[in-house]
């Protein structure tokens, strides 16, 4: 291995696909439920 | 658009009260600011471009959201745009009157800033150009979103939200210079940052214009 | 059909995207068609990006949940992979070893939050030129779904900083530029919210949405004269064609699903213009009945 590599940050790494994945479906799931209520409230 | 012009500095003259107020105002605020720091006139004499414009930011808020006041009174503004007169015109009459207004109130807040952070500078007419240009900056936005926000619920809150994350090349600017005019420019970096600031102006005051017809139609 | 058009559009990207990548990943270059790898990502973007786009637009007025549900499996497929790639199988970086990772989300999340803030700068000026309703459901989609992805951009933004620079935050022109940008839109949001009439609300953020769009490369430059003393930071050099197919796949990911989701959002906003919109006579009725 290179002498200057940064070694280990696999929490890091984690970290960041953890808040991007779980950002990404808690707003699908508030985009979903906002739009079955929207259609509720059209019929 | 001079009489707009001159409608609003009358208006603004009858209620002198108002701006002095708001001096008082970014006055208090930049003895405020020498508290977050404490006593140490080193640091003080660094970041007092910054704290003059932060001053002048938070007092800005103030003018530009009053500066509606009498259009939304009788509802006045409809009346104005019935007139056989480009909105436009209002728009640069109500822009200029703001940048006059704060440009003053620059001016005003330097002797404050000399006499609290020990930031002198003999360079007069340079800072006088970087305050010009930099409240520029502040009312060409800064008018079109009071056009708006003025009409809306929770104003005070919408109108920095709106206005703050705009400004920050401006501000960045404005900071950047006044600094430099304050602490010495050994790298000759004032010029560009007078060119950045002119160019936010030229680019915001066209670009305003423009769109401020689409604000206040009905 | 209007869905014709843009699915061959979205399938040649698909082709070029992902097919081609994950061939010359295993060292099948065959199936590039012998075309340099330079020209292979230009068509995938191009096309994936015009296709998507296309699709949004034909698709988002439509009552049935359909086309959304096909792009958002196709994201799912996209980001599974990717990830998978990005995580396990291509090597960590010379320099910055596994780190190097948070790219293969980070970099995508970047791109698809900078077009999601020019789809609603191009609704905005549609929006102000043809005064069609249709157009401002989808500049608040498109707004809304930038503003998630910036705010995931500055978090991962954070989280890269932190293990490469020793701090979480670094005033480097792109996360500078992407926080203001944030709190601009953030802004235009709550304007939203704040206005009840649907004519003036609908002007006014599309004239906010062009004023905090303009002020972009302004941010971006003015950052970067201010913080060039620091040092220019170290770009990942030249990259390979293993680190090329996670990023691929996920960055096709995350604009499916962003279109997707500029999708759905914008359909929820105008159900809620046509309630608004409605004559609320019945309502009217019965507070009279009532008083």
């Amino acid at each position: 291995m290179n002498p200057g590599t940064l070694s280990g940050g696999w929490n890091f790494v984690m970290a960041a696909y953890g808040v991007t994945f779980s950002v990404l479906f808690i707003y699908g799931v508030s985009i979903v439920s906002r739009l079955r209520q929207e259609s509720k409230n059209d019929e | 658009m001079i009489w707009a012009l001159r409608k609003e500095l009358l208006l603004q003259w009858k209620t002198r009260t108002q701006f002095l107020a708001v001096f008082v105002f970014g006055a208090t605020s930049l003895l405020l600011f020498s508290f977050a720091v404490g006593p140490n006139s080193e640091a003080l004499r660094l970041y007092s471009a910054g704290f003059l414009w932060l001053g002048l930011l938070l007092s800005s808020t103030l003018t530009l959201a009053e500066s509606y006041h009498a259009e939304m009174e009788n509802r006045a503004l409809e009346g104005l745009l019935l007139l056989p007169s480009d909105p436009r015109a209002l728009y640069y009459g109500k822009a200029v009157a703001n940048w006059l207004q704060l440009a003053l109130l620059g001016i005003g807040l330097v002797p404050v800033m000399v006499v609290l952070y020990d930031a002198g500078t003999t360079d007069l007419l340079r800072l006088l150009a970087i305050i010009l240009l930099g409240t520029a900056g502040l009312s060409a936005p800064g008018t079109l979103y009071a056009a708006m926000t003025s009409q809306a619920r929770a104003k005070q809150t919408l109108l920095p939200l709106l206005l703050f994350p705009l400004i920050v090349p401006a501000l960045l600017a404005s900071v950047k210079a006044t600094s430099l005019v304050i602490l010495g420019d050994p790298m000759q970096q004032l010029p560009s940052w007078i060119s950045l600031l002119a160019a936010f102006d030229a680019i915001y005051w066209s670009l305003c214009g423009l769109l401020f017809g689409r604000v206040v139609e009905d | 059909m209007k869905t014709t058009a843009p699915a061959i559009l979205l399938a040649i990207g698909a082709y070029f995207g992902f097919v081609v990548a994950v061939a010359q990943f295993h060292g099948m270059t065959a199936f590039a068609l012998g075309l340099p790898s330079g020209a292979i990502a230009t068509l995938a973007a191009t096309c994936g990006v015009a296709g998507a786009i296309w699709f949004l637009f034909a698709n988002d007025q439509v009552e049935s949940p359909r086309p959304a549900q096909l792009l958002i499996g196709l994201a799912l497929l996209c980001l599974g992979f990717g990830s998978y790639y990005g995580l396990f199988v291509a090597p960590p970086e010379q320099y910055m070893g596994e780190v190097q990772r948070i790219m293969y989300v980070h970099v995508p999340t970047a791109w698809n939050a900078l077009l999601a803030m020019t789809l609603a700068f191009v609704c905005a000026v549609i929006f102000l030129f043809n005064g069609d309703y249709k157009w401002d459901s989808r500049m608040e989609g498109s707004i809304e779904t930038g503003v998630v992805l910036a705010f995931l951009l500055c978090c991962q933004g954070a989280i890269w900083a932190k293990p490469t620079w020793g701090v979480w935050w670094d005033w480097d022109p792109r996360l500078t530029t992407t926080a203001v940008l944030l709190f601009a839109f953030l802004g235009i949001l709550a304007l939203r919210k704040f206005v009840e009439d649907p004519a003036k609300r609908a002007i006014w953020s599309a004239v906010s949405t062009i004023i905090a769009y303009v002020d972009v490369p302004i941010v971006y430059f003015s950052v970067r004269w201010w913080n060039s003393l620091h040092q220019q930071q170290s770009s990942p050099g030249t990259v390979s064609k293993q680190f090329w197919l996670p990023l691929r796949l996920n960055a096709f990911g995350i604009l499916f699903l962003m279109v997707a989701f500029i999708m759905l959002r914008a359909r929820i906003a105008s159900l809620r213009l046509k309630h608004e919109m409605a004559p609320p006579l019945p309502e009217i009725a019965e507070l009279g009945e009532a008083v």
